[in-house]
Order: structure tokens, then C-alpha cells, then sequence
């Protein structure tokens, strides 16, 4: 109960005590109606008027104050009282105090303007840099229901899979499809309670090109937007595959490996001094610095451990696998790199259900001779294929997991390069059983986290507008543009950056041979809206320094000189002996 | 004269005036029906309208008939004759019951009824009716046998939709029609599409009939990838016919490459699948005989999308004989089906009697399927269905587990038990009746034998002959069958006792054929030893002294050890041969010809080059060419690879698409997706992480407590 009520009801009994003992007392001592009526009427203006006195009503403020209506104002915005109201272009056609071209140019003609309150759904970019002069208020509208967010792989190589996120606002029961560049769907999903959702795809050879996210609402469909994939093929990389033993995991990798086109160097250790795989080398520093990757068994670690820290902490990708289960030497070291590994003995590795048929060959290529299409059905039996102890480490972020969310393999720094534990055994199973690509997934997974890093790696990730302003970085000197339809403008960067206005959606390519895509104008509205929603609320709410908007306490004198005129009154209508009549 | 006697002459001309009335009207109407539902349902339905049709008619001529009763006669011989002056009833009446002044008018109308014949009062002839309904049915019967049935005489040419500008002189389809007349085999109707697409069984003949406007002088149908087929002048149309042996693209070119190029058409030849045969009892691939059971009948459903042939072969194999000694006979019998064409179930009956079937053999029955493909029927296997007969002697077992090198320990164990079990024995003997405790030492008594016969297989079976009685128990008392006292329940050998570790008899078997052979001499004299004190041990058994059986018992065993430390026992393997191990040159240190090898690794021959590349070109992103494309290279690619690509007909027609107009972009978004599926997903490289700036490097070689 605010101050206000409580006098109000303070006054509005006072009123109704006032008024039961005018009552009273014309029974006792009867006078004329008109009195009665007068003495009446009286007290409660006399309250009101004191009421008013104390509080006085708020006054619309003018002057330091604006309200600016953007996209999505109500059209009777302007009837409301409040500070005048500027119309952006973005609001449309509605009717307010003042049209204005943007932000900058509204303060501009108000130059004492402190606070704006933003109706709508908030200011565009181009108004952010003007805002941040003022303190804004923004009530802000509720989310769109819509992508608010879409995050595309920055890069993907050739045939690797890859994962799109995103989250759905204010869509609960939505069902998400991605949609391959041939519009078949490979991957269906339902965000989790947050929204949040993630789709796998498989790319193809390099090149740009564009899946699609689909979201339904049963069958019918809410939203369809592009997810730009920039698929690169990246240099051979380097591969060392050391073991102690000549095994199958060692023989199946070396042929994926071998088959996706690495320059693999096998050492295998037959005992006694023998080697297979390829002609030996020297393990040392030197010899290591030829690799990007190397591929370890437990056996080989003990052996060599000293000088493959050193290599990976030169930028050498380091991944250790154990070749069965290991012992306690190996694990304690393990466990000191900061690797979660348990205790205990191999445990199965839960592998993920195998997708419908259909799904699952929109996901693999055709099939060639020396490899044939091979899919997996829901009804084959899974390969036997376990993994060490695994646990969660602080120091060591998990890189894989299993369908059960048991970690699979986890990764850390060391210098410039990366240590990447695997902790399956025998994942050469899969490959035999019609589980090739979840293989090829693992591994290249582990390779591309540790693989050691190269300068010059192409990568996208900027999402841009079509007819909206874009930033472009990382540029020395004026680099031309060139458009989807091969028109090209030429960037002058200042201070490593420069502005660029595309006007059509697709891919845009820099001199420097990068590229991003740019939505059309009228794609993702959601993910525009819960973009600028978020700028508006990082911008500076006012203060209490700042005036408190637009409702400032009115003046409150002329309402006390109305109640002392009215007290004046009441009292010499009590007091006057007109109308009364007279007891005596 | 009687009342009936008047009534049946002077109805009968009337109802059979009507009978044949209806029935004239009738018949012509079931001959109609029959005609029509022998055109809309074959020859069995025709008959059964006909059949009803006349029986309804018949039924309602009949009952036409029967109205024309006494009633009717009474008061038609009131209504026509004037003399019976509207008594005609009294005719009818009972004698008995008239007046005098009654059955004087009625003796009137006696003598006057012959008057007129009773034919005059039968109904008339429905000329009208019958005429009519006779020519109705002679139409039905002329329409259902002369309507026009679809795929037969000239087809209905139905308006073409080439969506092709008109252009003035330039001949242009205006009107076409696809008749598809599919092989005789499959059952399939003949049609007429009016699409020029068209999905066909395969080998059906797709015959052509177009017309131009204005009139073409030498249209063909382009065939995308192959000859064009020129097209038959037929009055105004023009026809062509080939058969649909595969799936193909074509456009019809009206004026020999004149005026705009026709869209593409598209011809799908689905081919035959192939007979699917399933077992359906018994739903597992093992079946075991149940006891008593004569003969088997496994069940198969075959189903086909065209049908099935009536006649099925099903392969037996009977494996008769146990062990090595198993023979194999494979017969093959015909079986004939029961049920609808596409949908086919065989149910033989193999009786055991026949087969030769009998305990401890496996029937693997395997039914062969043909489809009514014609020229060459598609063949199908059912899943092979076994039928068990165990052999009474022989455990279940399977496989090679536990191979042989048990075998030995097994036999020590043995010896062990009967002392164990005498030990035992000794111990409860306050507790035990006399008899009780004999017949538990005879028992144990038994095992013993057993074991000493096992043992005696290896001295070359002397287990049968009576062995020396040892000089120190020369006197003791002998024993034999039916020698007036009981031995305790005799022990079948097949179960309990030995069985489990009877491993060499299950799986190995000794290195020659004499089991004796595979000891050396000494060993030999070990084993006979063993096997005399064995024997004592059963003797003092039987008679019930454990007491004394133990010390002889106890000697065997220590006898069977000095057999199991001095010897091994060579057994050849069944199974995989592996190459004997060198044992020269075991732990010896040389290591001549083993030394380092290279392992030489071939990556796979993969190859999406063309269509990667046109993909590329297709898009906007580099490498794109936004002019016209060529194309020739993955044309001549997905020629070559029609076989691994997903639909290589529409990868061909989208292609020709974006050939003919290099700037339609639908055209190029289309060819582009289906591109997509069309390249190989190659296994990829990771892609290189980006390189730390400086101040990432330094920090990273801090946390690593390096120097900066």
C-alpha cells in the first residue's frame, strides 16, 4: 500500500465521519435542506482538493524527454500523453509529433534530450550509436516466435560433418528439419525446454552452398531460413600413427586415414627391434615438426613420451589412445595431463541409434567401386566396441561422447598444440559394420580439434542483411567485393575495418578470398528482432540522476489555494446562521 | 360338374397368356444384363446374372400367373359374358348350400358356358412391351459387345500441354496420346495415357500417336542419349511404337529443330521385382522331430507383384550320420501352390519314410520360387528351414570349445572321485543298513570300472578281456552276473558318471586309429599298472570293502599322475590346420628373415570430379560461372556412372534443361540440387585450426609456464 492510499483512505473517512455527524446532527437540530446538501457536497471537494494538494498529478514533462516510435509501435501511441513522439521510418505509417530520418537526427533537433523511451520493438543498428548518447528506456515487446538465433558452422571441410545450433523462441512444440542442399531432409529435431537446438549434416565436396532449417508446427511450417555453409578443402595433413603392435584398430586407421587422401607415416613395432608400416623414422623433435598429427597407442606413449610432449607443445596435434586396457603407470601419467580417466575396467560404448534409412543415406555420398554405399539398419547388430573410464575433467574439455553422454574422448592445450585422449578401443568395429561414417565422424572430430594450426584458414560466420549496414575486419587496404550476381565495390577500410552495404542476399566473396553470406531482407525476422532487443537492453537505462521520464509531479499550489477556499467556505457555512433554524 | 374341373380349363389359356407375356419381357432384360456384366466382369459373372436374371423372370412370370384364379374367372365371366347375367359365381358354388331358385340359375348358366371358348378371356399379348424391351436389350447387348475398349481401334487424342510459344509455319503438337500396352504376363490392361510421362512396367510397348499443327513433314521423338525414333504418317496423325526396356528421356521435335525445343519427357520402366518367399511355420530356422512324429510340413508364402508360378521346387538336404561319417543327399521335389497368384502359399508334406529320415540327421528344406516373367522368370530362395532328429547316444554339442588339452585332467579327476566317494562312503558306514552300504560301495564299485575301461582303451582295449587277477588277491572271490547277489543297479554309460569330461570322444580323436599307438612303451606299462590297481579297487568295491579298495585306489591315482607328467597324448585337431611351429627355432635368438617390412597402402579410387565441378560452377560462391557452363564433361560422367547415381534420368534431364537455356536460374538451382545427390561424400580432412596471433601464442606458452 503506497503512501497515496493510505491518505486517500484516511481522507475518505474522514469524509464519511464528517458527513454521518452532519446527518446526525439535522435530526437533533433540523436547518434547511439546501444547507445540508451544501455542507455535504462540500466536505468531499474539500478532501479531494487536499488529496491533490499532497499529491499533485503528474505533468507530462517536455523538453529533456522524447518517446521515439519504431517498428512495431501501436498506431494510437501518439494519443497517449506523455513526451512528444518522434517517428522513425521503421514505424511506419502512424501519426506523431515529429518525423525524424533517424535517432542522431531526432537528438540533433532536441538537443536537450536526456532519456528516450523506445516504444516498439526497438531501434535499428544504425540507431545504436546515436542511443548510446542518451539513456534509453525500453519496455521491451515479447520475443518474436521465430529462429532467434542460428549459429552455422564457420567452416567445414569436405565431407565432414558438421552441426548447426540455434534456438526456437516462443515455439514449444515446433519440430526443426534441416533440409540438404537437394531438399531432402537429413536431420529432424525438437528443441530442448530452453529452445535450443542442434542438426547434423554431412557436406560434400568445397564450395559454398546453403541447407535450409525448416521449423513445423505440425504440419505447418512457421519458418524456413538458410544456413550459409562455407565447405573448404584444406591442406593433407600430416599423420604419424605410432603402436607398438601391429592390430586391427592400427590397420583400419591408417586406411581411412589413407583413403581421405592424409600422408600418413605408420610405425608399427613388431618387438625385437622390428618395425612394419612404413620405412622407420626417427622419433625426435625434428622428425615430429614434418607431422601436424600424431596418432599414439598407450605402449608407444610409455615409450616416447618425453619427446611427443615436447612436439605438442611446438603445435604438434597429439592423440592418445589406449590399445586395450592400460596400466597403472600410463593412467597415472594420463590423469596428470589433466585427462578424466577412471578406474575400473573397459565399459561398452553406448552407440547412438542408427537413423531411419532415409535419413541416413541423404547424410553418405553415392558409393564408389573400391567403396560401396554402406548403411547400417536399425536392425543390424552393433559392433562391440568399448572405451576406458572416463570421467568429466575440469582441466580437459569432453570432445565426444557416447549415446549414453559418457565422455569419449577429451582434449586440452599444451603449448601451441593439443593432446586429444580417445578413449574407445577397437572403434574399427564400426567400420566393419556398416558403421563407417560414425568412424570417420569420431576420428575426424579428433583430428580437427588437436591438428596442429595453420595460418590463412578461410572461415565464414558473418551473418548479414540484405540492405543493412555491415562491418567488415581484418582488412589492410582496400579490398574489392564481389557480389552474387558478380558485381563488384571495392572496401576502403579504416582502421582495419569497413563499412559494406550489400543489396542482394547470397554469397559474397572478399579480394581476400573470404566469404559470407547475406540473408534476404525479409529472412530470420526473429533472429533480427531478438539481435536489436538485445542491443536495446545492453543500452544505458536512465538513473536516478537522469530526470524520471516523462511524468514529473505536477505544480501542487493551486490545488491548496482551492482547498483553503473551500475549508474558507465550508467553515462559514458551518458557522453562518442563514438557514438554520433557530432553536430558540 | 365340379367347381375345380370349370376353373382349371377356363384359367389355363389365361395364365399361360401371361406366363409367357412376362416371361418374354424378361428374358431380353437378363440377356441384356448378363451382356453388360460380361463386359465389366468377365464371363463367370455374366453367367450368374444370366442365371438369376431368369430365375427372377421365371419367378415372376409365375407369379403373373397365379393371380388369374377362380376370383379372376368369376368376375371376368360377370364382366364379358352378358348371359351369365352376373351369377357366375353360383357356377363355383357348393351344391348344397344354393336355393332351388340358386341352383336353377345356376343349371342355366351350366348349359350356357360352353358358349364361348375360354381362350377369348385370356389376356392379350404386351406387344408394345415385349417389342420394346426387345430392342432395348438388343442395344444393350450391341454396346456392351461393340463399346470400344480401352487400347483397342484408334486412340482419344488428348490436347497436348507442350507449353511451347506457337510460332507461325512452324508444325507444333497439338494433340497426343501414349498407349502403353504392358507384356502379356504381367495381367496389366492396356492404356492410354494422355501424359507423354508415363512410369510402365518393364518391357511394356509404348505406342505414339501425335498430331501436328500445321501439319509436320518429318517429326521424330529425340531420345536424350540415344537414336531419335521417327515417327509413321497414319492419315493426320503420325505414330511411332518402341518398347520400354529401360528408362529414358525424350522430346518430341516436331520440325526437325525448328522453332523453340519442347520440354522433356520422361519414361520410367519399372522393372519386375523379384519374388519374395517367406517361411512361415516353423517361424525358427532349427526345428527339433517331436517323439512320434511321422513326416513335416513347413509352410512358405511367395508373394510377387505379378505372381508367383504355381509350381515351386523344394531342395532337400538330408545330412544322415553321425560324426565324420555324415553323407549328404540333395533332391530336389516340385511343389505346387495354393492361393491367389501374387500371394502363394506351398505347404509340402515330407514324410520321413520316404526321405530316409531317421534318428540323428538334419533335413534342410529350401523352397525355390519362380515369378511368371516371360522370357526368363526371376528365381527366389526361401530361408533354409532345419529339421533335427537328435541321435539318442550323442550329446548336444557344437563347435570346437575345450578343445583336447583337458583331457587329462578330466581322467586324474575321475580317480580322485572314487576315492573321494569311497572316503565319503567309509565315513557314514555306522550310519548306513548292511544292504544300503553295499550297494552304495557296488555303485562306486561300477564307476570305478568305468574309468579302468577308459584307461584300457588306451592299452588297445583290453577293457573286455578279463584282466590278471594280481597274485596278492588271487583268491578273492570272483564275481560275475547272475552269481546270486546283487551288483547294484547297473550304470548305463551315456549318462552321469565321466560323460561331462569325455572330451576325447567328443571331439578329438586319437592320433591313429588304435588309441594305444599314441603311448610310448613306457608310458604304456605305467598305464597297465594303473589299470590292475584299478582293478582291485572294483573288486574290494563290488564286495563291499572300501576299506580295502582305498589302498589300490589310492595307487592308481599316483600311477595316473606318473602317466600325466611322463606323457602327452597327440590328437589330431579338427578344424583350422595351422602351419606346425618351427620348434628349432623357438627362444633360440635367430632371427634370420624376419626384419622390418613395409606395408604397402593403396588409397580407394574415388572420383565426383565432373560434378563437384559443375556444382561448383552452378552456385554463387567461388568459383561459380555465371555464363553459360560446359557441360559436356559431366554429361559424359553421369553416363558412365548411371549405375552408382540416385536417379541418373533426372540428373540427364535437368542437365539438358540448363544446356538449352544456360540463364534459367530454377533450371540451374534444379541441376544443382541434384547434383547434391549425385557426389560422393569424401572423407574429410580436418580442416586447419586458426593459428593463435602473437599475444595468443604468448599466452598460451605462459599457462604452459614456458618462457614468453
Amino acid at each position: 500500500m503506497t503512501i497515496e492510499r493510505i491518505v486517500a483512505a484516511l481522507l475518505i473517512l474522514t469524509v464519511l465521519m464528517a458527513s454521518l455527524r452532519l446527518v446526525l446532527w439535522q435530526r437533533s437540530s433540523p436547518s434547511a435542506p439546501w444547507r445540508l446538501a451544501a455542507l455535504l457536497l462540500l466536505q468531499p471537494l474539500c478532501a479531494g482538493l487536499l488529496f491533490l494538494t499532497l499529491f499533485p498529478p503528474p505533468t507530462p514533462t517536455t523538453g529533456d524527454t522524447l518517446r521515439i516510435a519504431t517498428a512495431g509501435t501501436p498506431r494510437l501511441a501518439a494519443a497517449a500523453p506523455g513526451a512528444p513522439l518522434i517517428i522513425l521510418p521503421e514505424a511506419g505509417d502512424i501519426s506523431g509529433d515529429e518525423n525524424a530520418p533517424d535517432l542522431a537526427t531526432a537528438l540533433r533537433r532536441h538537443p536537450a534530450v536526456g532519456t528516450i523511451t523506445v516504444l516498439g520493438e526497438g531501434l535499428p543498428p544504425r540507431d545504436l550509436e546515436a542511443a548510446r548518447a542518451v539513456a534509453v528506456r525500453f519496455p521491451p515487446p515479447p520475443p518474436r516466435p521465430g529462429i532467434s538465433h542460428i549459429a552455422p558452422p564457420r567452416s567445414v571441410a569436405a565431407g565432414e560433418a558438421f552441426r548447426v545450433g540455434g534456438q526456437l523462441t516462443a515455439l514449444p512444440r515446433a519440430t526443426i528439419d534441416l533440409l540438404d542442399p537437394a531438399g531432402r531432409v537429413t536431420d529432424s529435431a525438437t528443441p530442448d525446454a530452453d529452445g535450443y537446438f542442434t542438426l547434423t549434416g554431412t557436406a560434400r565436396a568445397a564450395g559454398t552452398t546453403a541447407f535450409t532449417l525448416r521449423v513445423r508446427d505440425g504440419q505447418r511450417v512457421v519458418e524456413q531460413a538458410a544456413v550459409p555453409l562455407l565447405v573448404t578443402d584444406s591442406l593433407a595433413p600430416r599423420l604419424l600413427i605410432l603402436a607398438a603392435a601391429p592390430g586391427p584398430e592400427v590397420k583400419y586407421l591408417r586406411r581411412w586415414a589413407t583413403d581421405a587422401g592424409f600422408t600418413v607415416t605408420t610405425q608399427m613395432s613388431a618387438g625385437g627391434g622390428i618395425a612394419l608400416g612404413d620405412p622407420a623414422i626417427a622419433i625426435n623433435g625434428a622428425t615430429l615438426r614434418r607431422f601436424d598429427l600424431a596418432i599414439v597407442d598407450d605402449r608407444s606413449w610409455a615409450a616416447q613420451r618425453g619427446v611427443l610432449i615436447g612436439a605438442a607443445r611446438e603445435g604438434l596435434g597429439l592423440i592418445l589412445r589406449p590399445s586395450g586396457p592400460i596400466d597403472g603407470a600410463t593412467r597415472a601419467q594420463w590423469r596428470a595431463l589433466g585427462f578424466g580417466i577412471g578406474s575400473g575396467d573397459l565399459a561398452p560404448i553406448a552407440l547412438p541409434k542408427v537413423a531411419a534409412p532415409a535419413l541416413s543415406s541423404t547424410r553418405l555420398g553415392i558409393g564408389s567401386t573400391d567403396a560401396p554405399v554402406d548403411i547400417a539398419t536399425p536392425d543390424d547388430l552393433l559392433p562391440d566396441v568399448s572405451r576406458l573410464p572416463l570421467a568429466p575433467a575440469a582441466q580437459a574439455p569432453t570432445l565426444l561422447q557416447d549415446a549414453s553422454d559418457a565422455p569419449l574422448a577429451q582434449w586440452r592445450a599444451i603449448g601451441t598444440g593439443r593432446i586429444a585422449l580417445f578413449a574407445g578401443v577397437d572403434s574399427y568395429a564400426l567400420t566393419l559394420t556398416g558403421h563407417r561414417a560414425l568412424h570417420n565422424d569420431w576420428w575426424n572430430a579428433l583430428l580437427r580439434t588437436v591438428i596442429r594450426p595453420a595460418s590463412g584458414v578461410q572461415q565464414s560466420g558473418l551473418i548479414g542483411w540484405a540492405n543493412a549496414r555491415l562491418t567488415l575486419c581484418g582488412l589492410s587496404a582496400p579490398t574489392p567485393v564481389e557480389r552474387p550476381d558478380g558485381r563488384r565495390s571495392t572496401l576502403l577500410p579504416v582502421q582495419g575495418c569497413a563499412a559494406f552495404w550489400p543489396d542482394s542476399a547470397g554469397w559474397h566473396r572478399t579480394g581476400t578470398g573470404k566469404s559470407f553470406y547475406i540473408y534476404p531482407a525479409k529472412a530470420l525476422p526473429a533472429m533480427r528482432a531478438a539481435r536489436d532487443r538485445a542491443a536495446m537492453l545492453a543500452l544505458r537505462p536512465p538513473t536516478a540522476t537522469d530526470r524520471a521520464g516523462d511524468s514529473a509531479p505536477g505544480p501542487s499550489w493551486p490545488f491548496a489555494l482551492a482547498w483553503l477556499i473551500a475549508s474558507a467556505l465550508l467553515w462559514l457555512l458551518e458557522r453562518a446562521r442563514r438557514g438554520r433554524q433557530s432553536a430558540m | 360338374m365340379s367347381a375345380t374341373a370349370l376353373t382349371r380349363p377356363w384359367t389355363a389359356p389365361a395364365r399361360k397368356r401371361a406366363f409367357l407375356n412376362a416371361i418374354a419381357i424378361g428374358v431380353p432384360l437378363a440377356l441384356g444384363a448378363a451382356a453388360v456384366t460380361w463386359r465389366l466382369a468377365g464371363v463367370g459373372a455374366a453367367i450368374a446374372t444370366l442365371t438369376v436374371g431368369l430365375a427372377l423372370s421365371l419367378l415372376i412370370a409365375l407369379r403373373l400367373a397365379a393371380r388369374f384364379d377362380q376370383d379372376w374367372l368369376i368376375r371376368t365371366l360377370d364382366a364379358r359374358r352378358p348371359d351369365m347375367e352376373d351369377s357366375a359365381a353360383l357356377l363355383f358354388a357348393d351344391n348344397a348350400t344354393l336355393g332351388p331358385l340358386q341352383r336353377l340359375q345356376q343349371a342355366r348358366l351350366t348349359a350356357r358356358i360352353d358358349a364361348d371358348t375360354p381362350d377369348r378371356l385370356a389376356p392379350e399379348w404386351q406387344r408394345r412391351s415385349i417389342a420394346l424391351t426387345a430392342i432395348a436389350a438388343l442395344i444393350i447387348v450391341a454396346l456392351a459387345l461393340l463399346w470400344p475398349r480401352p487400347g483397342q481401334g484408334p486412340p482419344t487424342l488428348a490436347p497436348a500441354s507442350e507449353g511451347v510459344a506457337a510460332a507461325p509455319g512452324i508444325p507444333r503438337l497439338v494433340a497426343q496420346n501414349l498407349r502403353i500396352l504392358p507384356p502379356a504376363y504381367t495381367g496389366l490392361p492396356v492404356r492410354d495415357s494422355q501424359s507423354l510421362d508415363a512410369r510402365v512396367p518393364h518391357g511394356s510397348r509404348l505406342e505414339w500417336t501425335l498430331r501436328f499443327d500445321p501439319q509436320a513433314s518429318v517429326p521424330r521423338l529425340l531420345m536424350l542419349g540415344s537414336q531419335p525414333l521417327a515417327l509413321r504418317r497414319d492419315g493426320e496423325d503420325w505414330i511411332a511404337s518402341r518398347t520400354a526396356d529401360a528408362a529414358f528421356l525424350y522430346r518430341v521435335d516436331p520440325a526437325a529443330g525448328r522453332g523453340p525445343t519442347p520440354p522433356l519427357h520422361r519414361i520410367d520402366a519399372i522393372a519386375d521385382a523379384v519374388p519374395q518367399v517367406k517361411a512361415i511355420s516353423p517361424k525358427a530356422s532349427l526345428t527339433l522331430v517331436t517323439r512320434g512324429q511321422r513326416s513335416w510340413s513347413p509352410t512358405f508364402t511367395a508373394t510377387d507383384d505379378y505372381g508367383v508360378a504355381a509350381s515351386a521346387r523344394l531342395r532337400i538336404t538330408l545330412a544322415i550320420g553321425e560324426g565324420e561319417n555324415v553323407t549328404f543327399t540333395e533332391r530336389e521335389i516340385a511343389v505346387t501352390g495354393s492361393g491367389p497368384a501374387r500371394d502363394r502359399r506351398f505347404t509340402p508334406r515330407l514324410d520321413f519314410g520316404t526321405l530316409g529320415f531317421g534318428p540323428g540327421s538334419d533335413m534342410v528344406v529350401q523352397l525355390i520360387v519362380r515369378d511368371n516373367r516371360s522370357p526368363a522368370p526371376q528365381e527366389a530362395r526361401s530361408p533354409s528351414l532345419i529339421l533335427r532328429w537328435p541321435s539318442a547316444q550323442q550329446p548336444e554339442g557344437s563347435g570346437l570349445e575345450g578343445m583336447v588339452n583337458t583331457v587329462l585332467p578330466a581322467y586324474f579327476r575321475s580317480q580322485r572321485q572314487v576315492i573321494i566317494d569311497a572316503e565319503a562312503l567309509l565315513k557314514q558306514k555306522s550310519r548306513l543298513s548292511a544292504d544300503r552300504y553295499l550297494a552304495r560301495s557296488a555303485s562306486i564299485g561300477t564307476d570305478q570300472q568305468i574309468l579302468r575301461g577308459r584307461y584300457s582303451q588306451f592299452l588297445g582295449g583290453e577293457e573286455s578281456a578279463q584282466p590278471q587277477l594280481p597274485t596278492a588277491d588271487a583268491d578273492a572271490e570272483t564275481h560275475h552276473d547272475g552269481d546270486g547277489h546283487d551288483h547294484g543297479p547297473p550304470r548305463q554309460p551315456a549318462p552321469g558318471f565321466g560323460v561331462a569330461e569325455d572330451v576325447l570322444a567328443d571331439y578329438g580323436h586319437p592320433h591313429d586309429d588304435s588309441a594305444a599307438s599314441s603311448l610310448d612303451p613306457e608310458t604304456r606299462a605305467i598305464l597297465k599298472n594303473a589299470v590292475d590297481e584299478m582293478w582291485q579297487s572294483e573288486v574290494h568295491l563290488r564286495q563291499g570293502h572300501p576299506d580295502l579298495a582305498l589302498p589300490f585306489a589310492y595307487r592308481a591315482l599316483r600311477f595316473i599322475k606318473e602317466v600325466q607328467q611322463a606323457t602327452r597324448i597327440f590328437l589330431s585337431r579338427v578344424g583350422p590346420e595351422l602351419p606346425p611351429i618351427d620348434p628349432s627355432r623357438r627362444m633360440t635368438g635367430k632371427r634370420e628373415g624376419a626384419a622390418s617390412r613395409t606395408l604397402a597402402v593403396a588409397p580407394v579410387e574415388r572420383g565426383d570430379g565432373p560434378a563437384a565441378a559443375a556444382w561448383r560452377a552452378l552456385g554463387d560462391g567461388p568459383g561459380a560461372i555465371r555464363g553459360p557452363i560446359a557441360l559436356d564433361a559431366l554429361d559424359r560422367w553421369v553416363r558412365s556412372e548411371a549405375a552408382r547415381l540416385p536417379d541418373p534420368l533426372a540428373l540427364s534431364g535437368a542437365l539438358d534443361a540448363v544446356r538449352r537455356d544456360p540463364d534459367c536460374t530454377p533450371c540451374r538451382a534444379k541441376l544443382r540440387g541434384l547434383l547434391w545427390t549425385a557426389m560422393e561424400r569424401p572423407s574429410a580432412r580436418p580442416a586447419r585450426r586458426v593459428a593463435p596471433n602473437a599475444n595468443g601464442t604468448r599466452y598460451l606458452r605462459a599457462i604452459e609456464g614456458a618462457a614468453p
